[in-house]
């Protein structure tokens, strides 16, 4: 049985592989990819959108539609992610660890002890990981806020440059999940909640509805932007570019918090608890 | 306002989707979404109305005109499924809103009617759409959740039932973009009625032919077909019952309908015939999934198996139909897709009723139920009685269809082979009978009643709707003959 089945992906394989000699050149500017809608999007990006970077015309304006539920499908993998893997019985772990901080000491109080309360003098540790390690966290501290603000910028600069909402959101979420790396779950937790992250989530997916939604009350179709014109006080081609950077930052502002929530899950196995 | 219903139909699942998790209230929530789904399911009444009245539906997604953006196109069939749809998503959900607070935990529930609108946003994304790659998008959607919605169940078993169709549905998803793509490199397009009139210059090449391969096996992975169809027997029987209700009434229609739209409105119908021997491929995997998976289904111990097993035979119904090839065959295809989800709806939610006062699906649990919970049990032989296709029910009309158009094509042998088969519906569904009312309940506990009002309300309705299909069958009758006619006009649909 095993035999038969190798055999046929021998076979479909080989078969894949004489299918891909048909296949038009790679970067051939006849083939029918290239001249059948590329053309258009070239030739009028510009002058429809005034963006200048088509790919950001292409994926936000003329197949924003796509994107609005790309959006929504990384939406729904964070819930898939928080849905599987968070477990919400408060069991209290075996042991806890504490430091305290004067001294250096490490505690390790079992079930049913007295827990420290001062966070001055005690802080919590991670049983398995202790990221303790002056040059890291103090790095991390310097590097994150330029990370977070390379992360604007490449979402707000998808129109020049490569980048966009994608992107940038990846960028920003990923130097969340570095502070929570360098330091510790519980502390990033207390900055960005759980709740937080959920609720940036669906809001980033709403403000890319909801601009679709607005153009529809406006007066034009859903996501025709030139419905902004008069809302934004601009023409209704600046209406198109200016409409793209809203719905990049719902799209990073959803990218980010889901790639946070699932972090948050992952790491912790559910608990919430301790994790890397 | 009406020209805008195609859009607002997918937006506003999708908007009251996060909206729920900002809402929070377990209460409130089960209501909101029970609105959004009522909302949704009046929209495509009224999309409809407007098809029967003005014909094709255009609208141009962000002012684009069609192969440059993306446009979704509603004529009689989308808005006929559309329609399919979004009843069941809006009637499952009056049933859910008691089982889900007995099967799921507290924190779970609010999230359940999250997963439960984007996968009904999916759905009907599908079914509306112009777009090839759009409907990759809202496979994603409709896919991830529910793969959630079905690890949701209680028994354990139900991650590995997720895990399974989620690998499963993966490939399908993949096979399906890769089709996509090949087609996009030989076309230059994604739009698929620009696609169905660029496709002829190049049917015969090697890419076209395997673009087309991997879509149909993609797609026959969703939607089920005999041998692809390994996911679904443990999706449907551990997801919880309100999900395993809504799944089995639409997401196997909605690939059903993808199947059809790529056959007929992209590639056309005689290329079924003459390039590939789709015709024979299907017949053949038709013919021996009902009679596997029928058998299969006597053997089954748990109910919600059993008639998950039944659902792919019903699907090897739909599929011999469609492979008749001819305007009458396609038609009994698009009726059993409206009657079997009218009939599966009733049944999965009657067990639901059951799971929520006893807890279980096994068969045996269901000893001497009959005379404890008189009209749930009722309900399902009512539902189980219209899947043999009993004169005065839907399943009669669909099956009487099929039989005609068989006959139209003088396939004696075939005929004969789907009447025996019906006559398998018969042996499963009499195992259950026999359990429900000829056998002594093994533990007799008295506090065990009819399923909640709030359940027996949604699954009445369909059992009087199976009942009132098959006997005034103007409306269903008349669009999907109306549908398979239009697919089958020179040029796909338009």
């Amino acid at each position: 049985m095993r035999l038969l089945g190798f055999i046929t992906v021998v076979l479909l394989g080989g078969l894949l592989f004489h299918l891909s000699l048909d296949f038009p050149d790679l970067g051939d500017a006849s083939s029918p990819a290239a001249t059948h809608v590329s053309p258009y999007y070239i030739e009028h990006t510009m002058e429809d959108t005034s963006v200048p970077n088509i790919v950001t015309a292409v994926l936000a304006d003329y197949r924003g539609y796509d994107t609005l539920f790309e959006t929504a499908v990384i939406f729904s993998a964070g819930l898939a992610c928080f849905f599987l893997m968070r477990i919400s019985e408060r069991t209290a772990p075996k042991a806890r660890f504490y430091r305290h901080l004067p001294t250096g000491l490490t505690l390790r109080i079992e079930k049913g002890g007295k827990i420290p309360e001062d966070t001055r003098e005690f802080e919590r540790i991670d049983s398995v990981w202790v990221p303790y390690d002056v040059i890291i966290t103090m790095t991390c501290r310097l590097v994150v806020p330029f990370i977070q603000l390379f992360a604007l910028y490449v979402i707000a600069h998808g129109h020049h440059s490569p980048g966009g909402g994608f992107q940038g959101g990846v960028i920003f979420g990923a130097a969340i999940i570095l502070y929570a790396i360098s330091n510790n779950l519980r502390r990033t937790l207390r900055r960005m909640s759980e709740r937080m992250s959920a609720l940036f989530g669906s809001v980033g997916v709403i403000i890319y509805g909801g601009t679709g939604m607005l153009c529809l009350l406006l007066g034009a179709g859903f996501l025709d932007y030139r419905g902004m014109a008069s809302l934004l006080g601009v023409d209704p081609v600046s209406a198109r570019s200016y409409s793209i950077l809203i719905v990049e930052t719902g799209v990073g502002l959803a990218v980010t918090a889901v790639m946070v929530w699932i972090y948050y899950n992952l790491s912790s196995a559910g608990k919430q608890d301790e994790g890397l | 306002m009406t020209e805008h219903l195609p859009i607002l139909q997918v937006i506003i699942p999708l908007l009251g989707a996060p909206l729920c998790l900002i809402i929070r209230q377990e209460r409130l929530v089960g209501v909101f979404a029970l609105l959004v789904s009522t909302l949704t399911f009046l929209i495509s009444c009224g999309q409809l109305q407007q098809v029967v009245q003005n014909g094709v539906q255009v609208y141009e997604l962000g002012g684009w005109a069609a192969p440059w953006g993306i446009e979704y196109r509603i004529d009689y069939l989308n808005s006929y499924l559309l329609l399919i749809v979004s009843a069941m998503g809006a009637i499952v959900l009056v049933a859910a809103q008691t089982s889900i607070a007995r099967e799921l935990a507290r924190n779970r529930r609010m999230l359940f009617y999250t997963a439960y609108l984007l996968c009904l946003t999916g759905l009907i994304g599908i079914l509306s759409t112009g777009d090839a790659f759009n409907i990759f998008v809202f496979l994603e959607i409709s896919s991830l959740s529910s793969y959630t919605l079905i690890a949701l169940g209680s028994d354990r078993r139900a991650l590995t039932a997720s895990y399974q169709y989620l690998i499963m549905g993966t490939i399908g998803a993949t096979f399906i973009i890769i089709g996509v793509g090949l087609m996009y490199m030989t076309t230059g397009t994604l739009n698929m009625y620009d696609l169905a009139a660029r496709l002829p210059e190049v049917h015969h090449s090697r890419t076209v032919l395997s673009a087309i391969g991997f879509f149909i096996v993609g797609v026959c992975l969703k939607l089920a077909l005999f041998p692809l169809h390994l996911w679904l027997p443990n999706a449907y029987a551990f997801a919880p019952s309100a999900a395993t209700a809504f799944l089995a009434a639409t997401s196997t229609k909605v690939a059903v309908y993808v199947l059809i739209r790529f056959v007929f409105s992209v590639v056309g119908a005689e290329f079924m015939v003459t390039v590939l021997p789709l015709q024979e491929i299907f017949i053949v995997l038709g013919v021996t999934g009902v009679f596997a998976t029928s058998i299969s289904a006597i053997y089954q111990l748990n109910i919600k198996r059993l008639f998950a097993y039944s659902s792919v035979a019903q699907i090897g119904y739909m599929i011999i139909g469609m492979a008749i090839g001819t305007p009458l065959g396609l038609s009994a295809t698009l009726l059993h897709l409206f009657n079997h989800a009218l009939m599966k709806a009733a049944l999965f939610l009657a067990i639901g009723g059951v799971v929520y006062r006893i807890g279980s699906a096994q068969l045996s649990h269901f000893a001497g139920l009959g005379r404890q919970m008189p009209w749930t049990m009722a309900a399902i032989v009512a539902g189980g009685l219209s899947l043999i296709g009993v004169p005065l029910t839907v399943g009669f009309v669909s099956k009487w269809y099929l039989v005609l158009a068989l006959l139209d094509k003088g396939w004696w042998p075939l005929t004969v082979l789907v009447l025996i088969s019906s006559l398998l519906a018969v042996i499963y569904v009499w195992r259950i009978v026999e359990w429900v009312y000829f056998s002594q309940p093994r533990i007799i506990i008295d506090e065990v009643k009819d399923a909640p009002l709030s359940q027996l309300v949604p699954i009445w309705i369909l059992v009087i709707a199976n009942v009132y299909f098959g006997i005034d069958t103007s409306l269903t009758v008349g669009i999907s003959q109306k549908a398979a006619a239009l697919l089958f006009s020179v040029g796909g649909t338009f």
